[in-house]
Formats: C-alpha cells, structure tokens, sequence
C-alpha cells in the first residue's frame, strides 16, 4: 500500500511539473526537417505585408519556416527583452532604438551583424542606431518623420505656407483659429509629449548630446533649452493653438480629429499618416516642423528615427536562418514592397516610392533632419520625467516649476 | 482519529502550485529585493537595503504613487460598498424585474478590465467623448471636464470606472449576506414595531458584517491591485497624476530593467495592503455581533 502511495505520488509530482513547464517552444525544428525562426515584432498594422514576404521566403527557402509573433508597441518595450533572454522566441526581431536598444546590448541578446554581406544594402548614415561599440548591432529598417503631419488642403484654403521660424509658426496657428480650425491636435494622453518635444526642441537645444549631457548630470532641465521649450507649449495651449483639453486625447481620437479636419495639423509623425488617409481618402498630407527659434538661428529643418530595426538573438539556435530572412528583408525589391504597402520611408538603398504619401514627403530625405532626441535619452525614468513636465505644464504648472520638478526626478534616478 | 496517508497525495497538487506560483516567487522577490539586478543579466550583487531606504526616502514617484492609490482606494471602497449595498436592499425580493437589474448590474463584472478600459477612453475623451457630449447636448455643458487629462481629477475619473465594473460582484455578496439573516429578526423587529431605519440600523446592518467584511477587504485588495485599468486608460499619467504602486511596479521593472528596485517595491506593496487589511478587519471586527 506504502509503496502504491508512494508511486502515486510520484506520478502526480511529475504530471503537476509537467502542468507548470509544459510550455512548447516557438524556434524549433518542425517534423518535416524545416526549421522554424520566430520573428518577433511591433508593428501590428504590417502584419498583412510580412505575411505576403515571409510566403516569397517561404518559397525561396523550402526549408525555413517563419512564425511571426506581434505585440503591440507598448508591450514590446516592456516585455520583449524577456521573451528574448531564454532563445525560445524572436530569432530574428525588432528594437526601438535609444532605451531599449541599450538594455538589449547590455544583456548580450544582439548577435553581432557587422560582417554580414546585406548590411551594404542600407544607407551607411541612417543605420547608425543600430551601432555600439564600433558593431553593428541592429539594422533599422523604418525612416520615420516624428514631426507634424499638415492637412494641405487646409493651408491652402487659408494661404498658408509651412513657417520659417516661430513667429511665423504663431501667425500660421492664430489664421486656423481665427477660421474655426483648431491647428493642432495633439494626443497629450500618450504620444503626443514624446512626438511634439522633439521638433519643439530641437533649435533650442541644437547640439544632439543635449540629453547625454543631462543624463551625465552636465545640463538640467532648468536650463534656457527645456524650460523655453516648455514656455512654447505653454503659449501653445495659452493661446488655443492646441485642442482643448488635449491631455485627455489619446492618439486615435487625435488622429480622427485631424483626418475628420477639425484640426490643421496633427502633433505625431509620418507614420500616422497611412491612418489617417485610412480614415479619410481625399486627405492630401504633408510634413512640417514648429521652428521655435528665428529663422536665422535654424539649425535643423526636422526631425528623423531610424526604427524597427532588425536584428538576430544570440541565443538563437538557428541564426544562420534567422540572418537569411534578414538578409531577404534588406533586399531592395522586397524593401519596396515594404515601404509602399505600409507608406513608410526605408532605409535600404535605391528603394523606389509609389505611394502618395510617400511621394509627398520624399523632400525631407534632402533636408537637414536631426535623429530623434527622445530615443538618446538612455533611461525611461527620465525620458517620462522629461515628457511628464510638457503634461505638467499643459495643465496649468508654471513652465519653471515643471522643469524643476521634473528635474529632480531626473536627479533622483542618476544617483540609483 | 489519525488523519490517513492519503490527505497528504490529495493536497500534493495544490500544495506544489503554490509553492512554484506563491512561495516560491515571493521568497525570489524578497531575496532580489535586496540586490541590484536588472532582471536580464546573468550578474548582480547584493546591497542591502538600498532599495528601500531610497524608495522610501528619495523617490518622489513612488510617494506620489502610494498616495494615489490610497486616494483610489478610499474612493472605490466607500461608493462601492455603498452603491453594491444599496443595490442589494433595492433588489432584494426576487422577482422578475429585479432579477433582470441584478443581471444588469452585474453584467460589466464579466468584462475584462481592459474592455473596461476602451469604455472609459470613450466615455471620457473630452472631444469626442460620449459623457462631454452629452452634458452639452442636455444644457450641462458647465458640467464637462478634462476627465482623465486633468491631474487634479483624473485618479478620481479612473476610480469610478473601476466602481462603475465591479459593484454588480459585491452585489452578490451582499445578497447573499442579506438573504442568510433569519425572517425571525425581522419579524421581531417589526412586532417591536421598529422602523425601516431602525430594523437597517439595529437588525440587518448588525448581521450584514461578515459579508460587509469580506467586501471592503476584497475591494481593497482589488483597489491594490487595479494595474491593467489603469494602464490601459491612462498609463499612470498625466504626469503621475493616476500611477499606482502596482503601475509604480511595473514600469520599474518592466520599463526601467530595476528588477531589484521594483522587488523591493513588491514587498513593500504587500506590507502595505497587509497593514490596511489588518487595520479594517480590527474596524470591523468590532461591529459583529450575534443575537
């Protein structure tokens, strides 16, 4: 009886840790001798397009699958790095650059990439993101616009051009409103702080190691750059130029708003563009950016990230396979098919744009655009201190004291 | 009577589930609480009690988040065993209708929190939000307010969300705690010829207290615990305004890689919903009483 109990028991031990470890794993080699890659990324709205490449790699490399995983944005901030550490998911996947691709550096998840043939497919100066230490870590694929998208028929019904500097920024807002139009609907419930800050701040704190600096403990957020920055947003919203009660839009109602054109101008990027024309065809789009300072004292025209950047887990069992479908990505044709059917810019030389949205903003690949200064700030405690302040002072906080608050946030997380 | 051999096969199962989901992760988080792991890498070292003196005494934030949600929490407490109590007297008697509004009532508990979310997004976005509009449309346009994008009112906003989709759950609690008390009293109390407030006062409020108690310490737990809510409507902004400990938590860990940081923050969290558990079962504690 002893005995019988005793191997009952057993039997139940083992069934309850099968229970609690019986989870399969998504990189493996499939019955049929293929091997399966894991390809683990953000965009859920681009799902269709890989789908339709992964079926033409598919059929290139009889004896490669590809399961796509996609998790919303958000959650891929948080969680992906996790998923990556034990090799069992993202074979090939995707990072933010700035925070995240720091973290995932740090954790030794990135194989090394710098010898690989397709990485002269890209454009030298736009990959950079993806490097650290002198490797090349990740190639981002996207070339985004984190800048107001305009609604160029709007501009045109009013004479409206883009404005050269900040006055002519403020004379551009007051005509919109004077017309019934709100000029600027901003999403200050998610996005809206960290799209806007960048092209606000970007004359004001020309140099691009601003935040470098301030993450160094050498520059504060009371400085002039941040707190006129923040004086800006406050006139901004003072004045109505900003939809009322802009800290309670999330971006879909923001988006709606504009492409509805209830507001002349959206405070996101290029990449909402394809969502709005979704919501409104006749849309015809443009790109610009606030210039906060006079004209002769521009130093950049916008601002760019390179993101979505591909990359390969080093701890991958099968990376020689999870590089040929980078490698397939990186090809110009397939490339092209990417950026046209999803309207982004790509980084992959020679691509050729058809789509409208795409034609309409192909200018700013010549202007002088700056690589987005939220993704250099390195730790997300003070990248939401710093976008934190802009929602401070939208709700009424004097743009001193916001700085200062958020200033020591900041001071708080550099001595951990 | 010597309990058999085999109690102990039976309990096997549960016994080892919570000891890999339970014991097991409280007693990790307790040790990495005093380290400084970044929950990726494979190194770290030990140092004490940094983390929590700093949380306690340098951190803004989590101070900001403690006091949030006790706010949320008293909110949530107080309407929703108010509404889920007042509710369960008005319903009482089983007939038709009330049989359909307890199912009314209780239909928002089968949603997922985040479905409570997207309702609540709608509800109060303040351009094209259903409650704004309404409020102009019906000549109380003075009534509209920037319902989570005002720091000042939007943890109070969220609150009501969250009492808004588990009140009809406490409802049945306190049915079933007012459908346990004997017809006796009642009847007493009416031949002593007490009125409806002295028979809710003397009689039912009296007797309601085991079921009273496990709502307000349920619904604090809850309170505690109300991190995807919150992060689906809001992410713990603007600008602090609705970060919660359990948001505090996850954006330490998850978002910053201070695995140690935020394990010192989870076992403080639990300190902490300990302490208000143990301080409302003395409250209430006192109020029960037998006839």
């Amino acid at each position: 009886m002893n005995r019988f109990v005793h191997k009952t028991t057993l039997s139940a031990l083992a069934a309850s840790l099968l229970l609690t470890v019986g989870c399969s794993s998504s990189s493996e080699t499939t019955a049929d001798g293929k091997v399966k890659i894991n390809f683990l990324h953000w965009r859920g709205e681009d799902s269709d397009v890989f789908k339709e490449l992964i079926a033409k790699f598919e059929a290139e490399n009889q004896t490669i699958d590809v399961e796509m995983s996609v998790m919303p944005s958000e959650q891929y901030q948080s969680t992906a790095q996790t998923k990556l550490a034990d090799g069992q998911s993202g074979d090939v996947f995707t990072s933010f650059p700035g925070a995240q691709f720091e973290t995932i550096a740090k954790a030794n998840l990135f194989a090394d990439l710098t010898n690989e043939s397709f990485v002269t497919n890209y454009e030298p100066n736009l990959i950079k993101a993806g490097q650290k230490d002198g490797k090349q870590f990740a190639l981002p694929l996207q070339l985004v616009y984190n800048q107001p998208v305009y609604n160029v028929e709007l501009f045109n019904k009013y004479n409206l051009t883009p404005p050269t500097d900040w006055e002519g920024f403020l004379k551009v807002c007051e005509t919109l409103k004077a017309n019934g139009i709100t000029p600027i609907a901003f999403p200050g419930a998610d996005v809206g702080p960290g799209q806007f800050m960048n092209s606000m701040l970007m004359n004001n704190a020309p140099n691009e190691d601003v935040f470098t600096k301030l993450e160094a403990g050498d520059a504060k957020l009371t400085d002039a750059w941040w707190t006129k920055t923040l004086s800006q947003f406050k006139e901004l919203n003072d004045k109505g130029y900003i939809q009322k009660d802009s800290l309670g839009t999330k971006q879909d109602a923001a988006v709606a708003y504009f492409a509805q054109g209830k507001a002349a101008m959206l405070a996101t990027g290029s990449y909402a563009m394809a969502s709005a024309k979704k919501q409104n065809a006749e849309l015809k789009l443009g790109l610009l950016a606030p210039i906060t300072v006079s004209a002769a004292d521009k130093k950049w025209d916008g601002i760019h990230t390179t993101t979505f950047m591909l990359a390969v887990n080093s701890k991958s069992q099968h990376q020689t396979e999870a590089k040929k479908f980078i490698d397939f990505l990186s090809r110009k044709d397939n490339a092209e098919v990417y950026a046209n059917k999803t309207s982004q810019h790509v980084t992959v030389k020679g691509v050729n744009y058809t789509s409208p949205e795409l034609k309409d903003t192909i200018s700013w690949t010549q202007k002088n655009t700056r690589f987005q200064p939220r993704f250099l700030i390195q730790s997300g405690d003070v990248q939401k201190a710093v976008t934190s302040s802009i929602q401070d002072v939208l709700s009424g906080t004097a743009p001193e004291e916001a700085a200062a608050k958020a200033q020591k946030l900041v001071e708080q997380k550099l001595k951990k | 009577m010597k309990p058999s051999k085999w109690i102990y096969l039976f309990l096997l199962p549960g016994l080892l589930l919570y000891g890999v989901f339970f014991v097991y992760p409280s007693l990790s988080a307790l040790f990495y609480s005093f380290t400084d792991w970044d929950g990726l890498s494979p190194d770290f070292n030990l140092i004490g009690f940094e983390n929590y003196t700093r949380m306690i005494t340098d951190d803004t934030v989590f101070q900001t988040s403690l006091v949030n949600n006790l706010k949320f929490m008293a909110v949530v407490v107080v309407l929703q065993t108010g509404f889920s109590l007042l509710f369960a007297l008005l319903l009482l008697k089983n007939t038709r209708t009330n049989r359909f509004f307890r199912s009314l009532f209780f239909f928002p508990t089968v949603l997922s929190s985040i479905s409570v979310a997207f309702i609540g997004a709608f509800l109060y976005d303040p351009t094209l939000g259903l409650l704004n509009n309404l409020f102009d449309r019906v000549g109380l346009g003075f009534l509209s307010q920037n319902w989570i994008g005002d720091p000042k009112i939007a943890i109070y906003s969220v609150a009501l969300m969250q009492v808004w989709a588990h009140t009809g759950q406490m409802l049945v609690l306190f049915l079933a705690g007012l459908n346990s008390i004997p017809r006796e009293m009642f009847e007493a109390a009416a031949v002593e010829g007490a009125s409806r407030w002295q028979t809710f006062r003397y009689v039912t409020w009296p007797l309601l207290a085991p079921a009273t108690t496990i709502v307000i310490a349920y619904t604090t737990i809850q309170s505690f615990k109300a991190f995807d809510l919150i992060y689906a409507m809001t992410r713990g902004g603007p600008n602090y305004a609705t970060e919660i400990l359990s948001t505090f938590l996850y954006h330490s860990a998850f978002q910053n890689y201070e695995f140690g940081y935020a394990s010192a923050g989870s076992v403080l969290f639990m300190l902490v919903i300990a302490l208000v558990t143990f301080l409302q079962f003395r409250a209430l504690r006192s109020r029960k009483v037998t006839y």
